[in-house]
């Protein structure tokens, strides 16, 4: 076993989880998407984008480059939420949980993206 | 003669069409005046625009029905001389474009033009191929395996419609001309820097001399290739620059059956390495007991073949009806037939050779063997390419042919030029070990299987391992058996055999063992399958794939890994196994 094979992909695969866990549910009512679990899943995506940092094949090139697009996505959300709730106070109506909850889904499939590709590149190798 | 830059094409077109467009103008400018000069109906003449309008519909024959006003008979009139004058116009430019591209010399510079637009969109090193004949659509379909483009001369235009239809995995345009003709050889980019070399391969070898000759007067440091026979071309040849290699299809058929008869094992190899049909390490020749050999045809083809097999102290007999001043001592006047196959001693004798080139000829002389010495061992060469079903439903022991043989040894000299020292090497081992070849077919049995064999030439340079390259620089210790191994499981070896390691000093080593140290420079002549040899080039170009193979470890891949790991095991952890510092 491989500890480091072990932390890579825990991380990975929970950005992922997490991702899903929070595009669950009705999109435009907030009741079904907590603003903690937004909060950790930003974290951890940030956390897999540090992990892929200095890989210099090709395959780790994509992987960095769908952790950003995970990573813009989730900021972007976690930014509007921000906004409507604390600056121009209008609070989470639907429309607005509705873009906050499409741009997770966006993340969503980066993430699906990466997660593949990790897998794909583990089972080339018969070690 | 400066030729005129741009496209020669649109140039000819421009030039005979400047009369039919003139006239058209004119006709266009004239029927159009009179129009808006007749008065219409109310007096009144049509502005020039209206005039203009029903003239461009008139003079088509679209026959368009609207009309800006209802016409005065005056106008009528002129609109008849209109429809008619416009029409004859048109007709007279029509035939004139039509007259054009029939042309023979239009056809040929527009060929000429397609032929300099493909070969200049090749984008990677290509060959000139003069002569599209039985050689040379062998080599060409071994290049497009090979991946490699050439651009294709042949005088014969049926040959040239015959490339067209090919399916090559690359680009092998073609162009109908004398590729002795400079010009051609131009068109075909004898001077660009990504073409690697001319290979003449014409029947005429005057021709093939001039194309040599020319193309080292053209472009100084380009490789040649010349099929060429006679001893006088190859002294001129040899005149003409280092790059220059002569091909004589004589002399490396002889050798080739000379292998055959005597090195059988290095015969089938080759059959083996060229993907012959119906040729496995398995096949083997079942060689008759010495004795004596009767060539039949003694041209330049049984001379050659007389020669080797003299060398290999074989005792041969003659049958040729042309006159010979040699000395043979066996030498029977006359074509082969059951007669003078008798007195040549077909009875006593183990093998027959039919070296004609008259392939009806080999093949009764085959039936007539057979039937005189039903177990006699026959090798019979094959001329024509479209004769081979005929010669493969014969029971011949070894069928030859001079193209085929040819092509394949040209095709080595350009894929695989240590394959040659190689060969050498094989057969001076052979000559002090008879079990030798049977160790080295082992071998590849066991390593490749009953998988297709790919040679490759790697050169050891950053362009083709630029992750070695980067190890190197930090001090790694590569061995060659280490690159051998399977980059997903290490324990395991790749299906490849090195066949031959050449220093960067010029020396070569051949059957190099797993231990040696690989040198930055270093050229690897590899046969192996061809998945094997795709995982060895990614573990010469990903560090992380070449680390593992190297220690059995695997490298984190990022910085904070190893960062965590230097942290936690110190710096030896992920450096490169060091070379020995000499003390």
């Amino acid at each position: 076993m491989n500890l480091e094979k072990v932390i890579f992909g825990f991380f990975i695969v929970m950005a992922l989880t997490l991702n899903f866990g929070f595009f669950l549910g009705e999109m435009e009512k907030p009741e079904y998407h907590n603003v903690f679990e937004l909060f950790v899943l930003v974290v951890v995506n940030l956390i897999a984008t540090g992990l892929k940092l200095g890989d210099r094949t090709q395959i780790g090139a994509i992987l960095l480059s769908t952790s950003l697009v995970a990573d813009l996505q989730l900021i972007a959300a976690a930014v509007y939420w921000t906004i409507v709730v604390h600056v121009t106070k209008t609070g989470l109506t639907p429309d607005v949980t509705a873009s906050i909850v499409s741009l997770s889904g966006g993340a969503l499939v980066a993430n699906i993206v990466s997660v593949v590709m990790v897998v794909a590149e583990t089972l080339m190798l018969r070690r | 003669m400066p030729r005129p830059s741009g496209n020669p094409v649109i140039f000819i077109v421009l030039r005979e069409m400047r009369t039919p467009i003139i006239v058209l103008i004119c006709v266009y400018a004239v029927a159009i005046l009179g129009m808006a000069l007749i008065p219409g109906r109310d007096g009144e003449p049509m502005s020039i625009f209206h005039a203009f309008y029903f003239v461009m519909y008139t003079a088509t024959t679209t026959g368009f029905g609207e009309l800006p006003r209802e016409f005065s008979d005056a106008q009528r009139i002129w609109a008849i001389v209109c429809l008619f004058v416009t029409v004859i116009a048109w007709l007279y430019s029509i035939g004139a474009i039509i007259r054009l591209v029939q042309n023979r010399f239009f056809q040929l510079a527009r060929e000429e033009w397609y032929f300099i637009r493909a070969v200049q969109r090749i984008s990677e090193g290509y060959y000139i191929l003069c002569g599209f004949g039985d050689t040379g659509s062998l080599l060409a379909r071994g290049l497009s395996d090979a991946g490699i483009p050439a651009a294709i001369l042949d005088k014969d235009e049926h040959r040239i419609r015959a490339l067209g239809l090919r399916d090559y995995s690359v680009s092998m345009p073609g162009l109908c001309c004398d590729a002795s003709d400079p010009r051609f050889l131009v068109d075909a980019g004898v001077q660009s820097p990504l073409c690697r070399g001319v290979i003449a391969l014409t029947h005429d070898e005057e021709v093939n001399l001039k194309i040599a000759a020319v193309s080292r007067l053209l472009n100084p440091d380009i490789k040649i290739i010349a099929m060429s026979a006679s001893a006088f071309h190859e002294e001129t040849l040899a005149t003409l620059g280092r790059d220059t290699h002569f091909v004589d299809p004589f002399k490396v058929f002889a050798k080739g059956l000379g292998a055959a008869i005597c090195n059988p094992s290095l015969y089938i190899l080759n059959e083996w390495l060229s993907h012959a049909r119906g040729i496995s390490l398995k096949t083997r020749v079942k060689l008759p007991p010495p004795g004596r050999w009767i060539i039949c045809g003694y041209g330049r083809m049984g001379r050659e073949v007389n020669r080797v097999l003299a060398g290999f102290k074989v005792e041969t007999a003659v049958i040729d009806p042309h006159f010979s001043d040699e000395d043979i001592d066996i030498y029977i006047r006359g074509r082969a037939t059951a007669k003078t196959l008798k007195a040549a001693g077909i009875h006593k004798a183990v093998g027959v050779v039919a070296a004609n080139d008259d392939d009806g000829l080999n093949l009764s002389i085959l039936i007539n063997a057979r039937g005189l010495h039903p177990g006699i061992f026959m090798i019979v060469r094959q001329n024509r390419h479209q004769n081979e079903i005929a010669f493969n439903a014969a029971n011949v022991d070894i069928i030859m042919q001079p193209s085929l043989v040819t092509a394949r040894k040209i095709l080595f000299m350009l894929v695989a030029p240590l394959l040659k020292p190689f060969f050498g090497f094989l057969v001076e081992k052979h000559l002090h070990d008879r079990r030798f070849m049977e160790r080295l077919l082992r071998r590849l049995t066991m390593s490749l299987g009953e998988a297709p064999p790919q040679l490759l030439t790697l050169g050891l340079v950053p362009g083709q391992a630029c992750a070695l390259d980067q190890a190197w620089r930090q001090g790694a210790e590569v061995r060659l058996g280490d690159l051998m191994r399977d980059p997903r499981l290490r324990e395991e070896g790749l299906a490849i055999v090195p066949f031959a390691l050449k220093r960067r000093d010029g020396t070569i080593r051949f059957l190099p063992d797993d231990a040696i140290v690989l040198e930055p420079g270093d050229e690897l002549l590899l046969c192996g399958t061809e998945s094997a040899l795709q995982l060895l080039e990614s573990t010469l170009n990903n560090e992380y794939l070449l680390y593992y193979v190297l220690t059995g470890k695997n490298m984190p891949r990022g910085y904070f890994m190893r960062w965590l790991r230097r942290k936690l095991e110190g710096d030896e952890a992920v450096s490169w196994p060091r070379r020995p510092t000499a003390a």
